[in-house]
């Protein structure tokens, strides 16, 4: 450690203890924290479905009634959607992003402390309710009128709207950060056509958030409206439209799914270009196909509509959009496959959940186009095909890329190695108990089992292929069960990890494991696609330029132009501080308060705007703002000048 | 132990106490009513002797603060016609139902043995026509009508035709004098 390492330090660290927790705004310690809950809550979710297919294991079973089957599936359903997939693709991103870009935090640091503070008390309240009976019950779609006053009564549906809205205050705070970090504070150098595929896709997803989320909460707040004050958004016989709920709520769905699914593209091409040691075939498409999706994306949601008898035309033009996006999905595919069949593949772990991505997904993919012609759509709607097909594309598109991330960045975020046979273990088990729970369901719902249903008559032929595929959902918990031990017994003691373990090409795996608080000693200038490789081979480049000029007494880091990356000046970044967390439960008080009623909102609006207001207030003391004496004599140095450090 | 476990240890053992105390307003009854039989409530305070007090039902408790018996009980209203003289609680042919005035008394116990029974003038006794359960979720739902009902388990608007504020939005008018019977005789 030299003296500028520990001026660093001193600048970027937390305080000690239980003040450092709360108050930190580092965005390694929020991602960190916020990928912890979001694995929480996929294995709270986890055990409802667990507890759902044991239900359904044999016919006639009575082991849960229909009331709370039904709050069963809505939580499960948008627990995983909510409060997991969505997140927990966002967090990592949290960690990775700024270190990916070279930078020393995420833009907005205090943003981001309060969007996991907003996730996190949403996420328990939903829980709590469910625990007091008061669940979601009208399916994660919350379709009207199932969900309006009438078949719906009590707070239970007021309960499942406000944790939507909940999520998306803290998805948007999210997304606003990243687009932020990767537009302006990327390393110089770090062109456009040279940011790592990862970042591509947060930085696509991001804008997708930013346009799809405020759909959801307008529908969500329209509803909490009909059903708290009356109002008649959704009332038909009143000049409202049941249908303007489904428009509003799939312009959000169907982009969602993609939320979901392009960060874990993004997951696989880190993972391939590693474990492939080359640079993966055809950037350029990559990035346009990432980009295609993200457009095409919000022009399918019509595909989940097709059985509300809108006009033939309409559909027809749906259903030619949703075929369109198997075109950027299959040139990301064979561009993947063409990196790992010309590369030299190391099959570890997190590249063995890729592969299997691979065969999940394609077949995800299949039932899809198969979804999206309206016939057949007609004939399958709402049964357990429909429940097979969109496990495969979120399961197998989502979360074995995302597992196959943890195994290949847990290292960087806890220091440790995961124990690979473990891995291994853990993958087969994975792999084949979700054929195993989910395949059959594609023959149950083409014989006709409807989905949501919480028990049916003997006698169907439904009864073997039921009990199949719950025997499956024991071997993903037992697989689920195996991770969970592997990382504990990993953090307890793991082997302690390089800063490259794997030989990766980009910054993040610059700097050790698990990143100091200021991420980067200097500034890394980046001259190429793969910072760490020197040539296409993975040899690994032994110097790093770096710029210098950067003050290391205050939280500053170099902004650089959109396109080029070129410095245009330096920022201070604000330093911890309680008040996201205080904003937080100001906004939580009023979120909760109106569901019960209306004036909550204009009450619970004052501790709202006196806990932000003294959290924007400029305070003299802040050390972002010092100004000090010797400023001039920094002026002298220049503002990123690449300089070869030894 | 870690702050972080600290934190979730808080919030579990809260939901455990939350899910002890449980939450009546949001039970379901499809298959299996709540116990109990409605004790027979006095119609007047005019009584021989010296005055009793007055025994609410808990069967009765049970169902008006249920917002699914509440809002299964408007839907039966209106399938059973009980507009056809009532109206949407103005009244009509019968009297109104949506004020503070009740001439066989405005408890739940009370206006469940009007269905029941019937009354003079023209109200049928549904007795035999509604099961037990349809007659307490129908006198839930009438209690509603004048705001007697619980913020958090009153119906909001209906689908359909909006003939009556929300009643969340309705203030709660107590039937006149104590809660239990009718105090005053119907207004001449
Ligand atoms: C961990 C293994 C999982 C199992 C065993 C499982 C099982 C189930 C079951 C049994 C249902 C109810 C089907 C019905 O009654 O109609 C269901 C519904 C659903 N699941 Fe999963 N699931 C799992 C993981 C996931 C994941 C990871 C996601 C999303 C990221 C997800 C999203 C959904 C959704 C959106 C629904 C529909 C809920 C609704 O009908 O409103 N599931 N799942
Ligand atoms: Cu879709």
């Amino acid at each position: 450690m030299n003296a500028a390492t520990d001026r660093l330090q001193a600048t970027w660290s937390d305080p000690p203890g239980f003040i450092g927790w709360l108050t930190t705004v580092d965005h390694k310690r929020v991602a960190r924290r916020y990928i912890a809950t979001a694995l929480g809550f996929f294995v709270l979710a986890g055990l409802l479905a667990l507890a759902m297919r044991t239900q359904l294991a044999v016919s006639e079973n009575s082991l849960i009634g229909p009331d709370l089957y039904n709050q069963m599936f809505s939580l499960h359903g948008s627990a995983m959607m909510f409060l997991f997939a969505v997140p927990v693709m966002e967090a990592v991103a949290v960690y990775v992003v700024p270190l990916m870009v070279g930078t020393r935090n995420i833009s907005f640091p205090r943003l981001n402390a309060f969007s996991y503070w907003v996730y996190l008390f949403g996420g328990i309240m939903i829980f709590v309710a469910f625990f007091m009976d008061v669940g979601p019950e009208a399916g994660w779609s919350g379709y009207v009128p199932l969900s309006s006053s009438d078949f719906s009564p009590g707070k239970r549906t007021d309960f499942w709207a406000q944790m939507i809205t909940f999520t998306e205050v803290a998805a948007l705070c999210v997304a606003v950060e990243i687009i932020a970090t990767v537009m302006t504070m990327r390393a110089p150098g770090m062109t456009l056509a040279r940011i790592p595929l990862f970042v591509w896709a947060m930085l696509v997803t991001s804008f997708m958030i930013v346009f799809a989320m405020p759909a959801v909460m307008l529908s969500s707040s329209f509803l909490i409206s009909d059903r708290l004050v009356g109002t008649q958004f959704y009332n038909a016989a009143e000049g409202g439209d049941p249908l303007l709920w489904q428009h509003l709520f799939w312009f959000f769905g169907h982009p969602e799914v993609y939320i979901i699914f392009m960060p874990a593209l993004g997951m696989i091409s880190s993972i391939v270009e590693t474990f492939a040691r080359r640079p993966i075939f055809g950037y350029v498409p990559m990035v346009l196909a990432l980009v295609a999706t993200g457009f095409l994306a919000f022009g399918l949601w019509v595909h989940h509509m097709f059985a509300t008898g809108l006009p033939p035309m309409g559909n027809s033009f749906y259903t030619a959009a949703s075929m369109l996006i198997a075109v950027p999905a299959g040139v990301q595919i064979f561009c993947w496959i063409a990196t790992l069949a010309t590369g030299r593949l190391h099959l570890r772990v997190a590249l063995l959940h890729v592969i299997g991505f691979f065969a999940l997904f394609v077949l995800g993919g299949l039932t899809g186009v198969m979804l999206a012609s309206v016939p057949l759509d007609l004939q399958v709607h709402d049964t357990y095909f429909v429940v097979a097909h969109f496990h495969y594309v979120l399961i197998g598109g989502a979360v074995f890329p995302l597992v196959g991330a943890l195994y290949y960045w847990f290292p960087k975020i806890s220091g440790r190695m995961l124990s690979e046979r473990m891995g291994r273990w853990q993958f087969w088990l994975f792999f084949v108990g979700f054929n195993v729970t989910f395949f059959p369901m594609h023959y149950l719902g083409l014989i006709g089992m409807p989905r949501r249903v919480y028990t049916y008559p003997a006698g169907m032929g439904w009864d073997l292929y039921n009990f199949i595929s719950t025997v499956g959902s024991y071997m993903i918990a037992a697989s689920v069960l195996l991770l969970v031990i592997n990382i504990a017994r990993s953090l307890r003691k793991g082997e302690a990890a390089p800063a490259d373990p794997w030989g990766s090409p980009d910054l993040s795996w610059a700097v050790s494991s698990p990143p100091p608080s200021y991420n980067f000693a200097h500034i890394p200038v980046v001259t190429g696609r793969h910072p760490l490789w020197a040539d296409d081979n993975a040899t690994p480049e032994p110097r790093l330029p770096v710029a210098e000029g950067v003050r290391e007494d205050r939280r500053e880091v170099l902004l650089t132009t959109p396109v080029d990356a070129t410095p245009c000046c330096r920022w201070a970044l604000p330093d911890p501080s309680i008040w996201p967390f205080w904003s937080a439960l100001a906004i939580t008080v009023l979120f909760v308060w109106s569901i019960f009623d209306q004036w909550g909102i204009v009450w619970g609006a004052i501790p709202l705007a006196i806990t932000l207001t003294i959290w924007f207030w400029p305070k003299r003391s802040d050390p972002s703002l010092k100004h000090d004496e010797d400023e001039h004599t920094d002026e002298g140095r220049d503002d990123g000048e690449p300089r070869h450090a030894a | 132990m870690s702050s972080r476990c600290r934190v979730e240890l808080v919030a579990l053992v809260t939901a455990m106490a939350l899910i002890a105390s449980g939450c009546d307003r949001e039970r379901r009854a499809y298959h299996q009513a709540p116990e109990g039989t409605n004790p027979g409530p006095a119609l007047t305070d005019f009584q021989p002797g010296s005055p009793q007090p007055k025994v609410a039902s808990a069967i009765g408790q049970q169902y008006q603060q249920n917002a699914y018996h509440i809002t299964q009980g408007g839907r039966l209203y209106r399938w059973f016609n009980c507009n056809g003289c009532h109206n949407n609680g103005g009244g009509g042919i019968g009297p109104a139902l949506m004020d503070d005035q009740w001439r066989y008394g405005g408890s739940i116990d009370q206006i469940h043995s009007s269905i029941i029974e019937g009354r003079p003038n023209g109200m049928p006794a549904w007795h035999g026509k509604l099961t037990d359960m349809q007659a307490w979720q129908i006198a839930a739902y009438v209690r509603a009508m004048s705001g007697n009902v619980s913020k958090a388990a009153a119906p909001s608007r209906r689908e359909g035709l909006a003939a009556t504020p929300p009643f969340t939005q309705v203030p709660e008018q107590p039937p006149r004098g104590s809660e239990a019977s009718a105090q005053s005789p119907p207004p001449q």
